[in-house]
């Protein structure tokens, strides 16, 4: 790769210095004058009818100034429970007074008398005919039933002299045999084939069927939700609000309460982190919407860790039924899987992601099955790969088992499934440029794999995920100013490091050094569209609007440089901020600040570039781990001598960011296998603060050593891929194929709480 | 609710307030007094992001009430930079990339220079084990660790 000035450099981030000085403007920072303070009421029971709400005495509270429920959204959509709660915690109105406290105790004083109903929490016994139900019409058939009743239809169409009268009948006895076969609440299926899993099992020396069981977890963002919104008297509508998407907000807010998107401004501050959390609309943005129209003055609502607990939109648990077979010889033939997704209360668990069952083998017979199940819990949304570190948990622990019992290396009988480019992806296009082999190769190779030793109770376990970055739409401008220095204009959330890329890329391009290169994000109503920050996506497609932007810049600066230098563009370049005859003797050349304070009195105006940018081919991504545990037999803890993160980004524009974005995923995995977990009784939620629901610290993990390996992206811009979402998805398995090495033990069911180590080691009679 | 005058300094600036008495610390620093760069992330003293130093000592500030802080000294983030210099550990979370989205960077950086000050010469295990009670959710403390090893280096060198 050629060698850049400003590209691949480990540069400060735009934001460093008011992050580290407490400047930076989060959404609770903002305090508007003649501001409320919004609190919800909550429902108290998992599941119930509500008989009646009575807001009297709340109302005589001074300092109330509103009170909004379900009754004050017009359009109908679900903002707050009407007859029925759901879940715990779910949100059945809301209150504005001059202080949070005042609105908390009048939110207290509102009485909601309930007719308690049964609830169900677990997913499995959810789908059971017997399972209280949380919608009507939640019935599907299971993949058995639905083989039938494919077959039958592809019968009953056949137009050919065929008599299949006989078969049909068949199918008919068998569908009446199945009719319990179904599935109940179910939110959501998908499915999948390639091939034919049953030739493939037949034809496997080694069939292995498992059960993994993953738990539901919060993202844990550190700033929980919060927005200001402030209503002016012409009915104009600004939010401040804390969010990945601003434009998919200011969208959703206009879709909820009816108002046109050029009455709504959305300010996006700060994000104290969001990872997949921070899209929604309801949770905050339009209550506080609601109660600033009602009082006409500015109000903040802003939730608590305990509500983040009850009422956030965590990431989805789940249960996966999974088969597998081998050749003797360590070929993958065949994988079938049935995963049952918890989507709480809301259809939207990540479903679609049960496809990556497949990781990034050559299976020639795949079939994937997938439900989302609904339970008394909030809804879920999005958690960094979403729904990838799960299945890959799954798929992973078990080729780890596969390998054992074959007794072939892990990474070489990884090493020997994986795809490559052109290879075909079952239910999938062909392969594109990728580097997987690569990837866990350079894993392998930083820990020296094929010489590791361990001592008593401690072991190694290697894992790998897939992600594939997303893509979406962005606009930006690059303008000159009179001194030579650069400003850049958008309106995408940088939460990981993407606006200093984005400072790269566009320094790169016009020659210019990182520091004189500035950019502002935009409010919705000055920024043009930008795709929200999620799925990786912010680095591809930004950074390919980037290189549009800073080109027409050049463009524009080629042809003032032609004019005042009487010569063509043809031969001249931009060099160190200026721009510069190629050839010619003597040397010609004219700085930025010049051409810009020219270009004012040009019939053409100032120099302004233009960005404007949809859709490219995103491309695949690999990241790879090795973590190498100790058991302690008494007590359970595992613990981590060493973790190792490799991961293929395409190009590295800024290696730092690349590695904090690998070196945070690895220990969010970490801790989803060993510690985190949301737990429900028949009350609901039952750990919701930091106490119960652990997270990782500093005390708990040695360094991360992330390895950055790079094969370009055709479309990235300069060869770069997304980054944030990979290194969450091996962790899980990692983590679990270390504790089998370790200790001889299989964990199907996470988190690996040391209780749980401990019961599953006297289990094995150790 | 009945409110009571309470004096205090802040990041050496003087503060003569009437709070309510159930209003905390945390909630007088960044209500009352404006001062927004300490962040409220738990409400229960498990996350460490509204880490203050009163008297010395590194405080959740949501754990203590507004009204005990009569009389105290209290450093916040706002207070760690000079005019025209930032402290050596604020500089050393810029320099290492000890910070992504930046929400607990002033807890763990107030608490840092808490812990610093008091123990120049730790060693990494002892600032881990002092940096147990803040949260960071993005980076997996990697390069915090690097940061605060650096800036322990570049104060105990000054």
């Amino acid at each position: 790769m050629s060698e850049y000035a400003v590209l691949g450099k480990r540069v400060t981030r735009v934001d460093a210095l008011e992050k580290v000085t407490g400047a930076a403007q989060y959404g609770g920072d903002v305090h508007l004058p003649g501001m409320l303070h919004g609190k919800f009421v909550r429902s108290a029971h998992p599941h119930a009818k509500i008989l009646n709400i009575d807001t009297s005495e709340a109302e005589k509270l001074p300092g109330v100034r509103a009170i909004v429920t379900q009754d004050d959204v017009e359009s109908g959509r679900r903002v707050f429970a009407t007859d029925k709660v759901l879940y715990l915690g779910e949100p059945i109105a809301a209150v504005a007074a001059t202080d949070p406290d005042i609105a908390e105790e009048a939110a207290d004083l509102i009485k909601i008398d309930y007719e308690v109903l049964p609830a169900v929490q677990d997913v499995m016994e959810a789908i059971e005919p017997d399972a209280p139900r949380l919608h009507s019409d939640d019935t599907k058939d299971s993949p058995a039933r639905r083989a039938i009743t494919a077959e039958l239809r592809k019968l009953e169409r056949d137009k050919s002299p065929a008599d299949h009268s006989a078969r049909i009948a068949e199918l008919n006895t068998q569908l009446e045999a199945t009719e319990d076969d179904v599935y109940y609440n179910i939110s959501a299926e998908t499915h999948s084939a390639a091939g034919d899993v049953e030739q493939g099992f037949a034809e496997s020396d080694l069939v292995v069927e498992d059960t993994y069981v993953i738990p539901r977890v919060h993202q844990t963002y550190m700033e929980p939700h919060v927005s200001v919104a402030d209503v002016e008297s012409t009915g104009k509508v600004t939010v401040w609000a804390s969010t990945q998407g601003p434009f998919a907000i200011r969208s959703g807010i206009a879709g909820t309460l009816g108002i046109p998107l050029n009455q709504i401004n959305v300010v996006a501050t700060t994000m104290g982190g969001g990872f997949g959390g921070r899209f929604g609309v309801a949770l905050t943005h339009v209550p506080a919407v609601l109660l600033s129209q009602k009082t006409g003055r500015p109000v903040k609502i802003q939730m608590t860790r305990e509500e983040e607990f009850t009422d956030g939109r965590p990431a989805p648990g789940c249960v996966i039924k999974l088969k597998t077979g081998v050749k003797n010889d360590g070929t993958i033939l065949a994988r079938e899987g049935l995963a049952f997704w918890d989507s709480g209360s809301v259809s939207g668990a990540s479903i679609g992601s049960t496809i990556r069952l497949r990781g990034v083998y050559k299976f020639p017979h795949l079939k994937v099955d997938a439900y989302g199940v609904y339970t008394n819990k909030s809804g879920t949304a999005a958690y960094r790969a979403p729904g990838t570190p799960q299945v890959a948990f799954a798929g992973e622990s078990q080729l780890d088992d596969i390998a054992r019992k074959l007794d072939l290396d892990p990474v070489e009988f990884r090493l020997k499934n994986m795809r490559v480019e052109g290879d075909p992806v079952p239910a999938g296009p062909n392969e594109p440029k990728v580097g997987y082999k690569e990837t866990l190769q350079a894993v392998a190779d930083a820990v020296d794999w094929k010489n590791r030793t361990k001592g008593p109770n401690q072991g190694w376990g290697v894992a790998i995920g897939d992600w594939t970055n997303g893509c979406g739409p962005g606009g930006m401008f690059v303008s000159i100013h009179e001194d030579g220095s650069a400003r850049i204009f958008h309106g995408s959330m940088d939460i990981t490091g993407t606006d200093t890329a984005l400072a790269q890329i566009v320094a790169e391009i016009l020659t210019l050094s990182y520091e004189e290169v500035a950019i502002t994000r935009g409010d919705t109503d000055s920024a043009p569209y930008a795709t929200g920050s999620g799925g990786s996506v912010v680095t591809f497609t930004m950074g390919n609007t980037a290189k549009l932007a800073a080109e027409d810049t050049r463009r524009r600066l080629l042809e003032l440089a032609a004019e005042r230098l009487n010569t063509d563009v043809e031969s001249l370049e931009l060099k160190d901020g200026k721009v510069s005859t190629i050839e010619a003797d003597p040397p010609k050349s004219i700085g930025f600040g010049e051409l810009a304070a020219y270009s004012l009195s040009t019939t053409g105006g100032p120099i302004v570039g233009k960005g404007s940018f949809a859709r490219k081919p995103s491309t695949p991504a690999l990241a790879a781990q090795i973590a190498k545990v100790e058991i302690d037999p008494d007590t359970g803890r595992i613990k981590v001598l060493k973790m190792a993160a490799s991961q293929d980004v395409g190009f590295a524009i800024n290696p730092m960011a690349v590695e904090g974005q690998i070196e945070g995923g690895a220990v969010q995995g970490y801790a989803w296998a060993t510690m985190e977990e949301m737990q429900y009784n028949e009350e609901g939620n039952v750990n919701p603060g930091f106490v119960d629901y652990r997270v990782p610290t500093t005390a708990d993990l040695p360094t991360v050593e992330s390895v950055i390996v790079e094969v370009e992206a055709p479309d990235g811009p300069f060869g770069a891929k997304g980054v944030g979402e990979p290194p969450i998805t091996p962790t899980l398995a990692t983590m679990a194929n270390a504790v089998a090495d370790a200790v001889g033990i299989r964990i199907t069911e996470l988190p690996m709480k040391p209780e749980k180590v401990v019961d599953a080691l006297h289990g094995n009679g150790k | 609710m009945k409110k009571h005058p309470v004096s205090l300094t802040v990041n050496t600036d003087t503060y003569d307030l009437l709070i309510e008495p159930r209003k905390t610390l945390l909630a007088t620093l960044r209500d009352t007094i404006g001062l927004t760069g300490t962040k409220e992330g738990c409400s229960t003293g498990d996350c460490g992001a509204c880490t203050v130093i009163v008297d010395g000592k590194a405080v959740t500030s949501c754990m203590m009430l507004g009204v005990s802080a009569n009389g105290k000294e209290i450093t916040t983030v706002e207070g760690l930079a000079s005019r025209d210099q930032l402290h050596p550990i604020q500089q050393a979370f810029m320099d290492k990339g000890g910070y992504q989205c930046g929400f607990c960077t002033p807890g763990f950086i107030v608490a840092s220079k808490a812990f610093l000050d008091e123990n120049p010469n730790a060693t990494e295990a002892e600032i881990r084990h002092a940096l147990g009670n803040n949260i960071c959710r993005c980076t997996g403390y990697t390069k915090i660790i690097e940061a605060v090893m650096s800036a322990a280096e570049v104060m105990r060198n000054s």
